[in-house]
């Protein structure tokens, strides 16, 4: 219980840096826009190469992707913290720092889901997607686990680079760079070789994709049930990984007696 | 001159030590493979076919975005170091000294092409030709030095308002698309064509593939002309604007409070 009071706490903070950065024109005009043309500019290589499949592939992809994208920000937002110089008081507080940094940049996985959202429903179809009404729950859900997924992969990478802050945005844009060929954004996981669909199972993003792609197939449930349940196991161990390693931060921090980890 | 090249100088070893244009180094190769690994869907034939764009694109895009961060960075780091007052203050001009260390992006530009040629040959064992051997490089130079120009048009929103981060985020993937960097201008949507056609990016992002491809380049001379008019009217346009904006927070006396 109280480790939801705190990362409702520390989600309202997360809000009032999203309302500081953004206005909801800046966020339409701005980001929107600058995401939608991303994923347009990566679904033109299937105009190039592959024909009308390779483009629906690449504009599911993509679309799903910008969630993703902006998810792995949280490897920014949470040195931010240490920017203010409030990492000894998190320290120092009675609850889990894995609870404070859940919440601490929630904006980013929410503003994902609805900006990929858009683009699924709003540019997909201009690319030889249909939907239909009964597909639209489905979507949002696996959407918002490709987003809550990639954020908890993002928590982890946060931790591991909280000591070496210059390199956060490296990191983040490094981690989305090698998820896209990796997780089925742009070729079928079938052609990948063996070591690398192994590391690509290990991310939700490449089983929401394989159930996406399912619904959009209208295959039977259990195509799209089983690959789900495999974007949530994989959010789960993501999950407590970053949970152990903020844990590791922390007693080491403690210890070595560098709480602001200078 | 004296200043443009000091200036440069100062850009080149700020940015030995910067995470940002190790980023954008970093992002070549990746974006080549990420373009590669597409087109290798297509065999033999589709590598042959879109490597040029696959290589010319993550060095355009790496190139891009290491102004955008320079333009941005020069000013609102020069900020919080507390030296910018003196930078203003002092008889060099401010344009001069930001063009100067703008052009160093440049060699990221350079570097990004090396690594993303690499990659498509180590990676994936295609090994393009470069066709053009005197186009290519002079169309580098004059790509980085329209690049340099033209992102530094944000200096001036830089000094106005230190949040233009925002607006330097959006700069990318519109202008992407828009300057043909992947796939040409000629197939984007024809009401879109012209105002791609007014971006220096496509005009380079052509010529840059044509020095990939066995056939000679159809008017490579008149076409970097082109690249490096664009790029001079963004100069005057940002040396206006810049010393507009300078005039206005000096008689203002809000410099160090915008």
């Amino acid at each position: 219980m109280q480790s939801l009071r705190v990362i409702g706490r520390s989600a309202a903070v997360a809000f009032a840096d999203a309302r500081a950065i953004y206005t909801w024109r800046t966020w339409t005009f701005g980001w929107l826009g600058r995401m939608l043309a991303q994923v347009v500019f990566f679904t033109y290589l299937g105009t190039k190469v592959g024909g009308a499949e390779q483009t629906v592939r690449l504009v599911l992809g993509n679309a799903v992707m910008t969630s993703v994208v902006e998810s792995l920000s949280v490897v920014a937002s949470t040195g931010w913290e240490r920017m203010s110089g409030t990492l000894p008081l998190l320290v120092a507080a009675p609850t889990r720092p894995v609870w404070v940094f859940f919440g601490r940049s929630l904006q980013w996985p929410v503003s994902g889901t609805a900006t990929s959202l858009v683009a699924l429903f709003g540019l997909a179809p201009l690319f030889g997607v249909s939907w239909q009404a009964a597909q639209v729950p489905a979507v949002v859900a696996l959407v918002g686990l490709a987003a809550l997924g990639s954020y908890c992969f993002g928590l982890l990478l946060a931790a591991l680079v909280l000591r070496a802050y210059g390199l956060r945005n490296v990191v983040s844009n490094a981690a989305y760079l090698l998820m896209m060929p990796l997780c089925g954004v742009l070729v079928p996981a079938e052609v990948l070789p063996g070591p690398a669909r192994a590391v690509g199972a290990l991310l939700p993003l490449t089983h929401v994709l394989t159930a996406l792609r399912g619904v959009v197939a209208h295959s039977p449930p259990a195509a799209v049930l089983v690959p789900t349940g495999m974007a949530v196991l994989t959010t789960i161990g993501w999950f407590a990984a970053a949970s152990f390693a903020f844990d590791v931060l922390v007693r080491g921090a403690r210890r070595s007696g560098t709480l602001d980890l200078t | 001159m004296r200043v443009l090249l000091a200036s440069l100088r100062l850009q080149l070893q700020l940015a030995l030590r910067s995470a940002e244009v190790l980023q954008a180094c970093l992002m070549a190769p990746l974006l080549a493979v990420v373009f590669l690994s597409v087109a290798s869907l297509g065999g033999d034939a589709g590598l042959v076919a879109f490597a040029p764009s696959a290589i010319v694109a993550p060095a355009l895009m790496a190139l891009w975005t290491s102004a955008l961060f320079t333009a941005g960075q020069s000013i609102t780091e020069d900020r919080a170091l507390g030296v910018f007052e003196s930078v203003v203050a002092s008889p060099a001009p401010l344009p001069v000294v930001l063009l100067g260390r703008m052009c160093a992006v440049t060699a990221v530009g350079l570097i990004a092409f090396a690594s993303s040629w690499l990659t498509s040959g180590l990676v994936f064992g295609h090994w393009v030709v470069v066709e053009h051997p005197l186009v290519l490089p002079v169309a580098l130079v004059a790509t980085g030095l329209a690049t340099a120009t033209t992102a530094g048009l944000l200096a001036p929103l830089f000094l106005l308002t230190p949040s233009a981060r925002t607006v330097q985020n959006t700069l990318t993937y519109p202008f992407y698309l828009l300057g043909g960097v992947l796939v040409p201008v000629t197939d984007l949507p024809e009401w879109l064509r012209p105002l791609g056609r007014a971006v220096f990016l496509s005009w380079s992002a052509d010529l840059l593939r044509d020095t990939l491809l066995p056939a000679p380049p159809a008017d490579p001379w008149a076409r970097l002309g082109v690249v490096l008019a664009l790029g001079g009217v963004a100069s005057l346009i940002g040396t206006t604007l810049l010393l507009r904006v300078l005039h206005v927070v000096r008689s203002s006396g809000s410099l160090s409070h915008t």
